[in-house]
C-alpha cells in the first residue's frame, strides 16, 4: 500500500498523485521521478500560460494597440482625404480631435485601471478640452463653458458614482441595471436643470422628471426581482413565519 | 401549530426546513471567532484509506439528506434549503472548528495521517445526531476496507429510507403550554485571563486512563460526568480564590458548569437535528470555601434533580415558548438576529463559567473495536466571555479531554491535568501535528 508523505493517507496501488492533498508520491515512483517532475513543471507553465492570458491587464493592453492602430490611421486617412479633397483641413478636425481623445481614454483605462478617480479626473479633463477645441472651431460661440463643461461634468460624476456603487455591490446581476438606469435618469435632472439655466436663465424641469419616475418605478421592480424572488423563488419558504 | 414539520421534503430534491429551537441562536451569533463549528475525531490505529473513506461518505450522504443543507435568510427566520453538493474532504492542516462560508454546506470532512474528523455547524445537530453520523461513515469504511460487520449491528442503512422523525425538531413535539416561565439565574463567575490575538482558538487534548479514572469516580460513588464537573468546579473555585483583591472583589461568586444533557435519552425521539439542554450544577463561594467531597455531593445532587423530566419540560417550553409567540415571529429577521446577538451574553453565557460536554462511553462492534484507537470531541470555539471550554470522548480505556482555550494562559488546563495527576490517574498530552 502506498502512503502520502505529505498528509499521511493511505492511497491506491497505482496512484502518482495524493487524491486527498495532490502531493506527488515521490519516494514510490523514484524511477518515474523525472516524469513526474516535468510531468509537474509542463502543468505548472501551462497553468501559469493559461492565466497570464487571462490577466485583465494584457487583456485591456491588447484591446489598447488594436483601437490605437485604427484610431492613428483613421486620424491620418480623414486628414490626408480632407486635404486632397479641398487643398486645407476643415471637416477632418472634428474627428480627428474625437479620435485622439478617444484614444487618450483608452490609454488611461489601460494603464490607470485601478486608479479610478485619477482616470476619470484626466478623462474629464480631456473631454473638456475636446468640447473647447469644438468650440474653437466653429468660432467661439462660448456656449462652450455654459453648456458643455457642466454638462460633462454632471456626466462623469455620475459615472464615477455608478462604478463606485457597481464595485462595491455584493452581488452582481438585475440590481446593476437598476442602478444604472438611476444614473441615467439623474442625469436626464441634471442635463435638464443645466439647459435651463443656460436658455432662460432659472430652474424648471419638465420632461426630464417623467423620465425620473418612469425609470424610478421600472427599477424598484428590478431590485426586487434581484433581492427577493431570485433569491427565494419559493415565497413560502422566504416568508414562513 | 403541531404540523410545524409538515413542509418538509415536499419535493425530495429540493427541500427546505426551519431551524430547531437549539439552532435559532446561531446564525445571529456567528462571526470568524464564534464559529458554532465542533468537531468529531476518530483516530485509527492504521493510516486512513482514502479511497475508502470517499465510497463511505457518499454512502452515508444519502442516508443523511437532511445534512446536505445550506443556511438561507428568510424575510421572519433564517432556513435550512437543501444543497446538491458532495461534503467536502480536505487534509486537515487548518485551523479547527473554522467557519462556514455562506452557501455552502455546514458541514466538511478532513484527514490526515491516522485520523478523520467531522466538522459540523451546531445549526444542524448537536454531538448527538453527528456521532451517529460518524459512525455510520466508520461503519461503511471499515466495510469497504474489508472487515466483516456482523449483521446484528445496528446502523443507519441507505437501503432504508430516511424517517420523517429524523427530521423533527423535537424541542416542539415535547412543547407543553401553559408552563411557568424559568426565573432568570444570576450572574455567574468568568476566568479572568486576558484573550490571545486573533485566530484565537486553541486546544489541547489529553488522553487520561479510562479506568483509572471510573475507579476514582467508583471510589466517591458517582459517575465519570458528575467527578470531571466537580474537578472543574475545584479547579475555577482555587483560580477565584487566588484572585488578589480588587479583581476578587469584582468577580462573580458562583460558580456554574453548563453540561449539555443528550434528551433522546430521556424524552424519545429519532431527531437527527438538535435535541439537547443542559444542567448547570454550581456552587456559591459566598458561602464559603468548598471541600472537593462538598462539591462532588453538590453536583450529584443538582444533576439529580436538573435531568428530571418535569423540569426538562419545563426549560423546553420555556425555549420553545417565546419562539411561538406571535408578536416575536413577526418580527422582520434582522431585528430578530439584533436582539439575540444582545441576549446572547447576558441571558446565555453570563450565566455560566464552564462548559463540560460529555460524549459518553462509544460502543462499537467488536470487529471494529480493535482498529480505532480513540475519539476526540472538540467544543464549539468558547466566545470571549466563557474563554475556555472542554469537551470528553471515552473509547476502549482511553478516555480524552480536548479542551478548548481563546485566552493566553494554559493554567486552567494545566491545574486541571494536574488535579488527575494527583490522583495517581495516568494523563498523556496528545502531540500536535
Amino acid at each position: 500500500m502506498i502512503r502520502c508523505t505529505n498528509c499521511g493517507v493511505e492511497l491506491e496501488e497505482n496512484a502518482n498523485f495524493c487524491s486527498l492533498c495532490g502531493a506527488p508520491l515521490l519516494k514510490m515512483a523514484t524511477d518515474n521521478l523525472d516524469i513526474i517532475n516535468s510531468g509537474k513543471t509542463l502543468q505548472d507553465e501551462k497553468l501559469s500560460m493559461d492565466f497570464q492570458k487571462l490577466t485583465g491587464f494584457q487583456k485591456r493592453k491588447i484591446f489598447w494597440k488594436i483601437s490605437g492602430i485604427i484610431l492613428i490611421s483613421a486620424i491620418i486617412i480623414t486628414l490626408l482625404i480632407d486635404f486632397i479633397a479641398s487643398q486645407t483641413i476643415t471637416w477632418s478636425k472634428y474627428p480627428a480631435t474625437i479620435s485622439s481623445v478617444l484614444f487618450i481614454n483608452f490609454t488611461l483605462n489601460t494603464y490607470l485601471h485601478k486608479k479610478i478617480i485619477l482616470l476619470l479626473a484626466i478623462s474629464f479633463l480631456f473631454t473638456t478640452v475636446m468640447f473647447f477645441l469644438f468650440d474653437i472651431y466653429a468660432g467661439e460661440t462660448g456656449w462652450e463653458l455654459k453648456l458643455g463643461v457642466p454638462v460633462i461634468l454632471a456626466l462623469y460624476i455620475t459615472i464615477y458614482s455608478l462604478v463606485f456603487l457597481i464595485r462595491d455591490a455584493k452581488q452582481k446581476g438585475l440590481n446593476i441595471i437598476a442602478y444604472s438606469i438611476i444614473a441615467a435618469g439623474l442625469l436626464c435632472i441634471y442635463t435638464e436643470a443645466i439647459i435651463s439655466i443656460f436658455l432662460q436663465s432659472s430652474l424648471s424641469f419638465g420632461w426630464s422628471l417623467i423620465v425620473l419616475v418612469s425609470v424610478a418605478f421600472i427599477s424598484a421592480l428590478l431590485f426586487y426581482i434581484h433581492y427577493r424572488l431570485k433569491k427565494a423563488t419559493d415565497l413560502k419558504r422566504f416568508f414562513h413565519i | 401549530m403541531k404540523n410545524d414539520n409538515n413542509h418538509i421534503r415536499p419535493d425530495p430534491g429540493k427541500f427546505w426546513f426551519t431551524l430547531d429551537n437549539a439552532a435559532k441562536i446561531f446564525p445571529a451569533v456567528i462571526n470568524e471567532e464564534i464559529t458554532a463549528v465542533f468537531r468529531l475525531s476518530v483516530i485509527l490505529k492504521q493510516p486512513v484509506k482514502i479511497g475508502s473513506l470517499r465510497k463511505a461518505v457518499l454512502l452515508a450522504e444519502n442516508r443523511f439528506p437532511y445534512y446536505m443543507v445550506q443556511l438561507k435568510e428568510g424575510f421572519f427566520w433564517y432556513y435550512l434549503e437543501h444543497l446538491p453538493q458532495h461534503i467536502p474532504i480536505e487534509v486537515d492542516d487548518k485551523p479547527v472548528c473554522r467557519k462556514f462560508q455562506n452557501g455552502a454546506l455546514l458541514i466538511r470532512i478532513l484527514v490526515r495521517d491516522n485520523s478523520f474528523s467531522i466538522e459540523f455547524s451546531h445549526i444542524l445537530t448537536d454531538g448527538g445526531g453527528a456521532f451517529e453520523f460518524l459512525r455510520t461513515i466508520l461503519l461503511f469504511y471499515f466495510a469497504e476496507c474489508g472487515v466483516k460487520i456482523s449483521a446484528k449491528t445496528q446502523f443507519y442503512n441507505p437501503a432504508d429510507p430516511d424517517s420523517q422523525e429524523e427530521y423533527e425538531d423535537a424541542y416542539v413535539r415535547y412543547f407543553k403550554e401553559e408552563i411557568p416561565p424559568m426565573v432568570k439565574r444570576s450572574k455567574a463567575f468568568h476566568l479572568p485571563y486576558s484573550l490571545k490575538s486573533k485566530p484565537r482558538f486553541t486546544r489541547l487534548n489529553a488522553i487520561v486512563s479510562l479506568e483509572q479514572i471510573k475507579q476514582i469516580a467508583r471510589e466517591k460513588e458517582v459517575s465519570i460526568t458528575v467527578y470531571l464537573v466537580a474537578v472543574y468546579l475545584y479547579i475555577l473555585q482555587e483560580i477565584c480564590e487566588s484572585l488578589n483583591g480588587l479583581s476578587k472583589y469584582k468577580k462573580n461568586k458562583r460558580l456554574r458548569i453548563q453540561i449539555p444533557i443528550d434528551l433522546r435519552k430521556i424524552l424519545p425521539s429519532k431527531t437527527m437535528r438538535n435535541f439537547s439542554l443542559f444542567v448547570m450544577p454550581e456552587i456559591d463561594l459566598r458561602l464559603g470555601h468548598y471541600t472537593f467531597d462538598e462539591i462532588i455531593k453538590a453536583v450529584y445532587h443538582q444533576i439529580k434533580l436538573e435531568t428530571d423530566e418535569k423540569l426538562i419540560n419545563k426549560n423546553i417550553s420555556r425555549n420553545v415558548g417565546s419562539e411561538k409567540k406571535l408578536y416575536i415571529r413577526g418580527i422582520p429577521l434582522f431585528l430578530k438576529s439584533l436582539v439575540l446577538r444582545m441576549k446572547y451574553y447576558s441571558l446565555g453565557t453570563s450565566q455560566y463559567s464552564g462548559v463540560i460536554t460529555n460524549l459518553g462511553k462509544i460502543e462499537l462492534p467488536n470487529e471494529m473495536c480493535e482498529l480505532v484507537d480513540y475519539f476526540i470531541i472538540t467544543p464549539p470555539p468558547p466566545n470571549k466571555m466563557l474563554k475556555i471550554n472542554c469537551g470528553v470522548a471515552s473509547f476502549g480505556n482511553k478516555m480524552v479531554l480536548s479542551f478548548g482555550n481563546i485566552t493566553q494562559s494554559t493554567e486552567f488546563e494545566e491545574r486541571f491535568l494536574q488535579f488527575l495527576k494527583d490522583q495517581n490517574i495516568k494523563v498523556k498530552r496528545e502531540i500536535n501535528k
